[in-house]
């Protein structure tokens, strides 16, 4: 990502997932209590048809880290300060998983996210 | 250097230098005609419509084949559109002034963006070592070009970045 500040890195899959639940329920998004799939899905739930779509943000050396959290706020209706930590997340890491969805809506939000320029794929929750 | 964007009541005011429309109005001419080719071994077509579906080829040709139009037509409706807008401006004090209401700062937020990203992927920025280039080099007029519509994408996002701008999908969201 292009940006004039070096920023030190740092995430934690917790977060991650927290997010993800936000960009379900942006209304909960702001909640720090939200509940966290803890544990592996078993073998049954991975050979779900029904299984999410991951929405992965992927770093790109010309998008500005500011727009880059201008994009997620505004596509996903995150807070500034979740936005902000997955654009870190994308810039430190080179990805960062931005929601997990069934497959229309995250085809949809893949399509939004083109359509700002930023590079997103979808792949089938692991 | 004074600033290109600023408030003006519910309008952001644009107010360019002469040779900063003409460098719009010459990049923008760029890009529409490697859209209207739409050569799909581009690397300017190749970074605008990117991969959709990570690790399955064919439902990733899939999706893309279903989406490719749609972001077509919204990247050359943003093109024209910014064109319009700066057809609409006029000279005050030595500058070209016009003032972007509604939509159009996000739509020209969007078009610079799109501006920057074709040129970066026609000089292979993904493989440039910015520091390796000599000051004479045409990429860096490039890369300064880039730099100088990414410094404007900075003034739109500060004006655009108010809590009535950015929108949860839950209008009752709790947003600072």
């Amino acid at each position: 990502m292009a940006s004039r500040v070096a920023i030190p890195g740092g995430s934690d899959r917790g977060r991650v997932v927290q997010a993800t639940i936000a960009a379900s329920a942006p209304c909960a998004s702001g909640a720090p209590e939200a509940p966290v799939r803890e544990q592996e899905p078993d073998l049954e739930e991975r050979t779900d048809p029904d299984r999410p779509w991951d929405v992965i943000v992927w770093d790109d050396p010309v998008n500005l880290m500011s727009y880059v959290v201008f994009v997620l706020r505004r596509v996903f209706g995150f807070s500034e300060p979740v936005a902000h930590k997955l654009m870190l997340e994308v810039h430190n890491l080179g990805k960062a998983l931005v929601a997990s969805e069934p497959r229309e809506r995250a085809e949809m939000y893949v399509s939004q996210l083109h359509g700002y320029g930023l590079q997103a794929t979808m792949e089938r929750s692991s | 250097m004074s600033r290109v964007f600023q408030a003006r009541g519910d309008a952001i005011r644009a107010q360019f230098e002469p040779q900063e429309v003409e460098l719009l109005r010459t990049l923008e001419q760029g890009v529409s005609d490697t859209l209207a080719h739409a050569d799909e071994t581009d690397p300017v077509i190749e970074r605008l419509f990117p991969t959709a579906v990570a690790g399955d080829d064919d439902a990733d040709a899939e999706l893309r084949r279903l989406l490719r139009d749609e972001l077509l037509e919204a990247r050359q409706a943003g093109l024209r559109a910014l064109i319009e807008i700066l057809d609409r401006a006029r000279l005050h004090r030595g500058r070209l002034r016009v003032d972007l209401t509604d939509d159009e700062p996000l739509l020209v937020l969007g078009v610079l963006n799109d501006l920057r990203l074709a040129i970066g992927a026609r000089i292979g920025i993904e493989h440039l070592e910015r520091d390796n280039i000599p000051d004479d080099d045409a990429l860096q007029y490039r890369l300064a070009v880039m730099d100088h519509l990414g410094w404007w994408q900075e003034q739109l996002l500060v004006l655009l970045d108010g809590p009535d701008e950015v929108r949860t999908t839950d209008e009752q969201g709790d947003w600072p």
